[in-house]
């Protein structure tokens, strides 16, 4: 059974169709890329998926169930996890403690625990310490944890979002454009970074990015959107190939790009 | 350059000119008696250092001339002095040509304008004012403006000499509470007769003060060992100082402290959840009319009919203060939530406003809903609290009380700050939509929220009410959840100790200062304004507030720092062809 | 791998969840509530049709006044996302302002004098009302909120309330707490009778003059050169930075004018309730931000609107509800409530509330 099913995902703003009728289906321990040129929906699609909006029409399964009408910590709960595509971290608290608020839906102590400082309660958040530190350095952020978030630098900003994310217990992990921003060594690094949470950790991935290298190397599977309708998927080289795409997205410089 | 120093001047002139004629229509120095002169002489010097000194890099220039420096002050100084001697003359020349000024100005009578001329006593002949005021009224401001810029010197040579470091002179601060203490204790024994008749004044003062200077000393000792015991060293000291103090000065301790509990709370819901709350007195509210209804059940007209009716005696308490406890402590937690349901979905600014209505519907319930509150009459005869048979309804007792409820609330604060739900405060304040979106319930953080510092307020109520032993909706209007913001954010937002501190200098200090309580709330007013564009953090902020309100004071790393996945990448190339494939 | 792809069987989805009906449910059940209650218990009454009418008359007047001062706060609102809680201390010393302004022409003996004099006497007090706000608002934006530019929410908010407190003790300090006596001339004294309905002259004259002050308004808004630079800083204060216009000087042009309506509703506010004291401003103010939001805060017409529908809820409410007349504070306070809780972007606001609120 598919991880994730969307059908005829529709979401309008005023008089603007952002995503329409947009059907996507997402096998386990897949990385799967939505692709499409700017404003056609890519984020609302996944802002449709995190539960911060709702569709006006179609359904969302997840893991079998329905998400819609959940709120976006049901969602999380559930165990969709995200990034951002301006990072969005918190930014006065320390990295640990942003890991340690993605751990929040996994946690069980009370207020009434934490004022009395229940053994349950120490044992949890010694715990939940531990695995922070161990998500931190899962994405090579060792030894930084107690600097403020706004103080990191932009790409171990978005790492440490990714840890943020992960610190969820995610089975789907929605990345938005991770690669932005980075220069060349930094993108093969996220890359690696990627495939790693995929064959390390089995999470399964859909991520919004513009960098073509990236879509057509790690990708399992990629979604083009456009004027917030799917116009093509498939496997990268179908995709590269497809004229409408071309046509629609790629254009003939970038296509001259990615084949040196 | 000679030109915009005296511009400046002439602006810092005017400014001064307006707070002085500030200052003497609501009438100061007639408040200052014979003090008047030096204060608002010291006052303006002060003024002028400030205004002088700048704060932004353009106004250095001025720093670093000492000539356009003085040119700037003094012509600044004769500016002030040339305007109020004229508005003086004005003032003067209206009285003596029989014009009254006072149905005007509420606080312009003869001796008040007299005080004003504080500066020569008789400058005043016949009505008239003589020309010697209005030199000396110029003079003394030019020299004022004179001594501020003399400051600004100062100050800039003591800012380029290195700072002694003396490792033992730590030492000085940290000990300092422990000499403070010991003077309040001198002063309480028998036979010392040190401040004459402001011997009381001086040792309450001197009491707020120890406690003050031990949270900074606290907090200024290195954490550990060190901390751990001057910690215990300094609760001895403020468990035994009830015990020294006598009625008035434990009175008046005991109100702070029970600020400070409301302050605990409502820094809970302003500081860790960034609710702005202008209507938390309504929680104090529901806990002192709770524990009311429960202890004098008769002073309601309503609840004493349906007691009779019952059978049940009505002309004694239900219950007692601690058994009362439970039931305020639930009262205001169902209070927090129900009045926290509809605001839900609100944010900051409305949120605001909303809050502040529901604090005035409550009072105007409480005041016409007369069945049951008795109205503008109040509840009387509240009890007071009682151990063993033993009445701790005496001042005395009631601050030991509030040191006790403070301490409590201050430590679950203090927990609550560090466990999961702080830290979804936190999120939610910083960001709400990815808190949401990062697993918090927003519903359930923002309620708990509100419930817990309606409790904590719930809990402050009923230990006002029984220490007043009668309450009435007067006692609960807007000006309470003023105090109680104000306090919170002088001490600084999210910040434990300073709302005690807060508490201390705006709760402790006007009932000191007895004289000047009129000027109460426009000093608060004045320093709300003042401290949001000075210290918006607080007199002691908490550490992460700080970083919010001063984005740009941080050290930032730069790009030009590697992140890990610069460094990590050519390593990678080995390992994960893949990677860089086409 | 299979794609597998649905042909769009569509499921209609409205935006439900339990607790958006729960809130629905409950604002239907207070509206079915009210109108019980007006049924059962107001109407019941069995007052005259002219008594509703006069009460409908003292609700559009007050209105009139309140939109003059709620449109000063939807203006700085638009523009500053912020709630200028000290607006309504603003239009108290407006009043003050014009009290003393009258005083003087009344010892001028302008106010005795023929009708023209009088009339001149009224224009020049409510400059002067004017001229005190405009002057108080400006101070106020330039000492106390213009270093807070930028500063996260709450900040300016804080600082809003210190100078309205401010305001409000500074004038208890300097004028005294005796409230100051509005004295009408006699011209204007007494009204007449329209169709059995006693309408006051004074109810009138603020009523046309509110009008003719918001006409102004909207075409110093829509005409004028400022009125549009105002217009794109609402929009986006960066962008036009960008494009030339000085934000500062439409940012202070948007407290003068908010301030000089304000300034006009203390004085008439002061000749309708024949006093103003040093907290006089602050229940006004209250309810006239009451009446931007109802409108839909930010949005110029929806002021309008928004005072004039409270004003007549607030003079008919008691009477309709059968509750005494100390509880219509309490009515427009609920209004409040109310509005922002069920629908916060107000009547004929633009859904910002989420964004912006």
């Amino acid at each position: 059974m598919a991880l994730l099913e969307a059908r005829g995902v529709t979401k309008v703003f005023g008089g603007l169709v952002a995503v329409s009728q947009v059907d996507l289906t997402i096998e386990e321990r897949m990385i799967a890329s939505l692709i499409g040129p700017n404003g056609a929906g890519k984020t609302t699609f996944f802002n449709c998926l995190t539960g911060l909006y709702k569709p006006e029409e179609g359904d969302i399964l997840f893991d079998g169930r329905s998400i819609i009408g959940l709120r976006p910590d049901q969602i999380t709960a559930l165990g969709i996890a995200r990034t951002y595509q301006n990072i969005r971290l918190f930014g006065s608290m320390t990295a640990i403690e942003n890991i340690l608020v993605g751990q929040h839906v996994r946690l069980r102590s009370t207020p009434l625990g934490a004022i009395l400082q229940t053994p349950f309660t120490r044992r949890e958040e010694q715990r939940a310490e531990k695995r922070a530190r161990e998500l931190l350095a899962f994405v090579g952020l060792t030894g930084k944890g107690d600097m403020l978030a706004k103080n990191l630098p932009y790409g171990d900003q978005r790492l440490l979002e990714v840890a943020r994310a992960l610190a969820s217990d995610p089975k789907l992990l929605l990345l938005d454009e991770p690669a932005a921003g980075m220069n060349p060594r930094e993108t093969e690094a996220m890359m690696h970074l990627i495939h790693r949470l995929r064959n390390e950790l089995g999470i399964t991935i859909l991520l919004i990015e513009h960098d073509m290298k990236v879509v057509m190397s790690i990708s399992d599977r990629v979604t083009v959107l456009d004027y917030g309708k799917k116009i093509a998927e498939g496997r990268p080289e179908e995709v590269r190939n497809d004229p409408r795409v071309i046509e629609a997205y790629l254009g003939p410089g970038i296509l001259a790009e990615t084949h040196p | 350059m000679l030109l915009p120093s005296v511009q400046r001047g002439l602006r810092i002139g005017a400014i001064a000119f307006a707070i002085l004629t500030y200052l003497v229509l609501v009438g100061l120095p007639l408040r200052l008696g014979d003090l008047a002169l030096p204060i608002l002489a010291g006052a303006m010097a002060l003024f002028f250092w400030l205004a002088l000194r700048g704060g932004k890099s353009k106004q250095d220039v001025f720093n670093r001339q000492p000539a356009l420096l003085f040119t700037a002050g003094l012509s600044g100084g004769l500016t002030a002095g040339l305007l109020i001697a004229a508005l003086l003359a004005v003032f003067v020349n209206l009285t003596s040509s029989g014009v009254r000024l006072q149905p005007i100005f509420d606080k312009m009578t003869p001796p008040n304008l007299a005080a004003l001329y504080g500066v020569a006593p008789g400058a005043i002949v016949g009505g008239e004012l003589s020309p010697l005021a209005w030199l000396q009224q110029a003079l003394l401001l030019t020299v004022a403006s004179g001594v501020g810029a003399a400051l600004v010197l100062v100050e800039r040579w003591a800012r380029g000499r290195p700072t002694p470091r003396i490792s033992a002179l730590r030492w000085i601060p940290l000990l300092l509470p422990i000499a403070l203490f010991l003077f309040v204790l001198w002063l309480g024994m028998p036979g010392v007769t040190f401040g004459g008749n402001n011997r009381g004044t001086i040792r309450l003062l001197a009491a707020m003060v120890t406690i003050g200077a031990g949270i900074l000393a606290l907090r200024a000792a290195h954490p550990g060992r060190e901390r751990q015991l001057l910690s215990l060293l300094y609760l001895a000291g403020v468990a035994y100082l009830p015990f020294t103090l006598d009625q008035f000065q434990n009175s008046v301790l005991g109100i702070v402290f029970i600020f400070v509990m409301m302050g605990l709370g409502l820094n809970i819901v302003v500081g860790f959840a960034g609710l702005l709350d202008l209507g938390y007195v309504a929680f104090f509210a529901i806990g002192a009319y709770m524990y009311a209804f429960l202890s004098a059940p008769f002073s309601s007209p309503w609840l004493s009919a349906q007691l009779q009716s019952l059978g049940i005696p009505a002309n004694a308490p239900l219950l007692s203060f601690w058994m009362a406890l439970p039931i305020t402590m639930l009262a205001g937690w169902i209070g927090g939530v129900l009045l926290g349901i509809p605001v839900l979905r609100l944010r900051g600014d409305y949120l605001a406003i909303v809050t502040l209505g529901f604090g005035e519907i409550i009072r105007l319930f409480m005041l016409n809903l007369a069945e049951l509150t008795n109205g503008p009459r109040g509840l009387l005869n509240i009890a007071p609290p009682y151990l063993f048979g033993y009445n701790l309804g005496n001042p005395r007792d009631i601050f030991i009380l509030g040191l006790i409820g403070s301490a409590v609330i201050a430590f679950s604060a203090y927990r609550l700050d560090n466990s999961r739900l702080g830290r979804a405060w936190i999120a939610m304040r910083e960001d709400q939509d990815v808190a949401q979106a990062t697993g918090v319930n927003l519903v359930r953080t923002k309620l708990l929220a509100f419930a817990i510092g309606a409790l904590f307020a719930a809990l402050a109520g009923q230990l006002y009410a029984a220490r007043q032993t009668n309450i009435f909706p007067e006692n609960f209007s807007l000006f309470v959840s003023i105090d109680a913001l104000s306090l919170v954010i002088v001490g600084g937002m999210g910040s434990i100790p300073g709302v005690v501190l807060g508490a201390l200098a705006l709760k402790g200090l006007p009932e000191v200062l007895r004289g000047v309580d009129e000027y109460r709330i426009v000093t608060f007013a004045a320093l709300l304004v003042t401290m949001m564009i000075v210290r918006p953090e607080g007199i002691i902020p908490s550490t992460r507030r700080r970083r919010e309100l001063h984005e740009e004071a941080e050290p930032v790393v730069g790009e030009d720092v590697p992140s890990v996945l610069e460094r990590l990448a050519p390593e990678l190339k080995s390992d994960n062809p893949d990677g860089g494939k086409k | 791998m299979a794609v597998t792809t649905y042909s769009s069987t569509s499921v209609r989805f409205r935006q439900k969840t339990t607790t958006r009906w729960l809130v629905r449910g409950l604002g239907v059940l207070i509206l079915a509530l009210v109108a019980w209650r007006v049924v059962t218990v107001g109407l019941a009454e069995g007052y005259p049709a002219t008594f509703w009418m006069s009460q409908l008359i003292n609700g559009l007047v007050l209105g009139g006044v309140y939109a003059l001062v709620a449109l000063g706060y939807t203006l700085v609102y638009g523009i500053l996302l912020m709630i200028n809680f000290a607006h309504g201390d603003v239009m108290m010393i407006g009043g003050f302002t014009g009290f003393f302004a009258l005083q003087f022409f009344m010892a001028l003996g302008w106010l005795q004098g023929p009708a023209a004099l009088v009339a001149l006497a009224l224009i020049l007090i409510v400059a002067a009302g004017m001229f005190g706000s405009v002057l108080t608002g400006v101070t106020l934006e330039r000492v106390a909120y213009r270093p807070l530019r930028g500063a996260p929410r709450l900040v300016p908010l804080i600082s809003a309330i210190g100078a309205s407190l401010f305001l409000q003790y500074s004038v208890l300090l300097i004028f005294g707490v005796s409230p100051r006596v509005y004295q009408k001339p006699a011209l204007i004294e007494g009204g007449f009778r329209a169709g059995g309905v006693f309408v006051p002259y004074t109810g009138l004259i603020i009523f046309v003059t509110s009008l003719f002050l918001m006409l102004m308004l909207y075409l110093i808004v829509q005409r004028t050169k400022l009125g549009r630079a105002m217009r794109a800083v609402a929009e986006d204060k960066g962008t036009a930075a960008l494009m030339g216009i000085d934000v500062d000087r439409v940012i202070v042009f948007t407290f003068i004018l908010g301030s000089a309506l304000a300034g006009a509703a203390g004085v008439m506010l002061g000749f309708h309730n024949t006093v103003v004291k040093f907290n006089s401003g602050f229940i006004p103010g209250l309810k006239a931000f009451t009446a931007a939001v109802l409108g839909g805060i930010g949005n110029i017409p929806g002021a309008m609107v928004g005072a004039l529908l409270l004003g007549v809820i607030e003079a008919i409410g008691p009477s309709a509800l059968g509750i005494p007349t100390e509880y219509k504070d309490i009515i427009a306070f609920t209004v409040l409530v109310l509005i922002l809780i069920f629908r916060p972007s107000g009547l004929l606001g633009e859904v910002v509330s989420e964004k912006r609120a």
